[in-house]
């Protein structure tokens, strides 16, 4: 699988802080990768550099053969981008919001078609701040869509959610990547990064400090003769929660 | 995988952001208080003051001779409103602010009649005291002739009144009205939605597109001005239907006034902007707003004539944006002047657009 994103040497300093501190990685064709790490790592800078929503100190980022810094329109057409908060024009509805991203990204798209892809066509007239956490995180993801891209980025794209809700957007994101959607999403849930991504960069300071995929990372930790103490526990609070509540998920 | 794709078509773009940016506006409740409400309300207020002239209110105490031709000729006089009682009674009412003037005539004999008239007025107001006192003066001189038995007085005065239009207090306040609306709309508007569209992320979100942030903007002030030729209309339609404010030329009129608004509200735009782009937060932007707005509404001629400030501050509120707007209106309104005489005031607020413009180009912050 040939290389969709390609980071080298990449900085970028605010006036006598380093945000980003020369990190070099590279993310396959048709890959979910996360990017992992504690608040203030560097994860959003790193992602809105890639987004082209902020410029470089020193390095290159190519995104689908374009360098951000030379050729941002061309990337921005290519690319979809999702923000931490929910970044929508108020009193706007979905539909019209569906319809001036599409003018935005010079496309044609039918509105309603790509609400029913993250169910919410029967949203269509409501707007963003009338919707639940978890609704708004998948009209997110569907704008991310709109000008079929071949890669996205999520940001934290399950903060705030309760569990059913994550899991649900863990599926959408993952019947997304089926349909050749490469995905780069950042986040702080060890479970999300170990069930959702096929690799892992961990980052912390604005350093990468380890890159593999999240089995390899378990093995290369055991390999150093770390034992966590392990108890004989068939199931965790997680599995009481969802086994006592359900896995549907819960809107309004 | 790969496609070809041709240069985003930022027209389309433009077009489609500010249908949807007017009809975000149409769903505020902000817009429609200060952009409709508030100016309705105050046309109204205005129109109805308007419609009524304020009479000299004069006392007469009871206790005063009131059967005299001095105080007949008084009460003919069509401005004059009458009130009696006890002396301390009307001085209490003058004092108040209620009563003009106190006149008590006295009787001082029965054959030839003789009179004394006394004029009491309050020194607060200048203005109806001296009304008073050259009436009664007039009144007098005439009775004294007459007794005297002249009919051809040496000197006499021709009192002539030119027939002009009757300038009301509406025809004064609807101007300011616009221009208090297109103010607001252009100020509170882009001020504070343009933090909150740069707060929420929402103008980060459309940064990603390869929309140009220029054509976004653009957009935004595109959908505030469809919002203001709205505005003016709605007022000065209300101001035509519900208070016959006066148009000299008709259509021709209306049509400029429409035209003005839209370069008033493109220069008022670049202060929304200025702003928006200093600050990122509601906060520190309120007072900041209230400090370029409020000065304007008082001092520009929004409710009372610019005349009427002290000396000094008149070259200062003279040059003042809303000011130029506000005088550019009135004199194609109640001077019935024609749209060239405005080209001073409209390059006034060019001028000043120009400036604001440049200044929020230089520090505008994206977030």
């Amino acid at each position: 699988m040939s290389d969709i994103i390609s980071v080298k040497n990449l900085i970028k300093k605010y006036k006598d802080f380093t945000a980003v501190n020369d990190i070099s990685f590279s993310v396959k064709q048709g890959e979910i990768f996360g990017i992992l790490g504690p608040n203030g790592a560097g994860k959003t800078t790193t992602l809105e550099i890639m987004e082209t929503l902020k410029t470089l100190t020193s390095g290159e980022v190519l995104i689908d053969g374009y360098d951000v810094s030379k050729h941002p329109w061309e990337v921005k057409r290519r690319i979809g981008v999702q923000l931490q908060s929910s970044a929508f024009y108020p009193e706007v509805r979905l539909t019209e919001l569906l319809d001036m991203f599409a003018a935005m990204y010079d496309v044609k798209i039918d509105p309603m078609e790509m609400l029913r892809e993250v169910e919410l066509e029967d949203k269509a007239k409501s707007y963003v701040k009338q919707l639940s956490g978890g609704q708004q995180q998948r009209f997110s993801i569907a704008s991310t869509l709109i000008n079929q891209p071949n890669v996205i980025f999520l940001d934290e794209p399950t903060t705030g959610l309760d569990p059913q809700a994550r899991i649900h957007l863990w599926e959408m994101v993952r019947k997304i990547n089926k349909n050749g959607v490469t995905i780069v999403l950042t986040t702080h849930y060890m479970d999300e990064a170990e069930q959702l991504c096929d690799r892992l960069a961990v980052m912390d300071h604005g350093k990468i400090l380890k890159i593999g995929t999240p089995k390899q990372f378990i093995q290369d930790l055991l390999k150093t003769g770390f034992k966590k103490e392990v108890k004989q526990k068939q199931a965790n609070l997680e599995d009481v929660f969802l086994n006592l509540t359900g896995r549907q998920l819960r809107e309004n | 995988m790969k496609k070809r794709y041709s240069k985003p078509h930022q027209i389309r773009a433009f077009f489609v952001m500010m249908k949807y940016f007017f009809l975000a506006q149409t769903r505020n409740p902000g817009t429609f208080a200060f952009g409709f409400l508030f100016p309705v309300v105050f046309i109204s207020i205005f129109g109805l003051i308007g419609n009524s002239t304020t009479p000299l209110s004069i006392g007469f105490p009871t206790n005063s001779n009131l059967n005299n031709p001095i105080i007949s000729t008084i009460k003919k006089q069509s401005y004059v409103k009458i009130q009696t009682g006890s002396e301390s009674q009307l001085e209490k009412s003058m004092k108040q602010g209620n009563l003009s003037g106190i006149i008590n005539v006295k009787g001082l004999s029965q054959n030839p009649p003789k009179y004394q008239v006394g004029i009491i007025t309050s020194s607060a107001n200048q203005q109806t005291a001296s009304a008073i006192t050259s009436m009664v003066t007039e009144i007098v001189d005439q009775q004294n002739l007459q007794a005297a038995g002249v009919t051809n007085p040496a000197i006499t005065i021709v009192n002539q009144q030119l027939a002009g239009q009757q300038i009301r207090y509406i025809d004064f306040a609807l101007p300011g009205q616009i221009g208090f609306a297109l103010l607001s709309t252009a100020i509170f508007g882009t001020v504070f939605g343009l933090i909150y569209l740069k707060k929420a992320l929402v103008l980060k979100r459309m940064f990603a597109t390869p929309t140009h942030a220029i054509t976004i903007l653009l957009a935004q002030g595109g959908s505030r001005l469809i919002m203001a030729v709205l505005q003016t209309l709605i007022i000065l339609i209300l101001g035509i239907v519900l208070f016959k404010f006066y148009l000299p030329h008709g259509w021709i009129t209306f049509v400029e006034l429409l035209f003005l608004s839209i370069i008033a509200l493109i220069a008022f735009l670049g202060f929304g902007y200025f702003m928006a782009g200093l600050v990122n937060d509601e906060n520190a932007a309120g007072p900041m707003v209230n400090l370029i707005t409020l000065p304007q509404f008082l001092l520009s001629g929004t409710f009372f004539p610019t005349s009427e400030l002290p000396n000094w501050l008149q070259p200062i509120a003279n040059i003042l944006p809303l000011s130029f707007f506000n005088e550019a209106v009135r004199k194609i309104t109640t001077e019935g002047g024609s749209i060239e005489q405005t080209i001073p005031y409209m390059l006034g607020l060019v001028l000043w657009g120009a400036v604001m413009y440049l200044l929020a180009a230089k520090t505008f912050k994206w977030e």
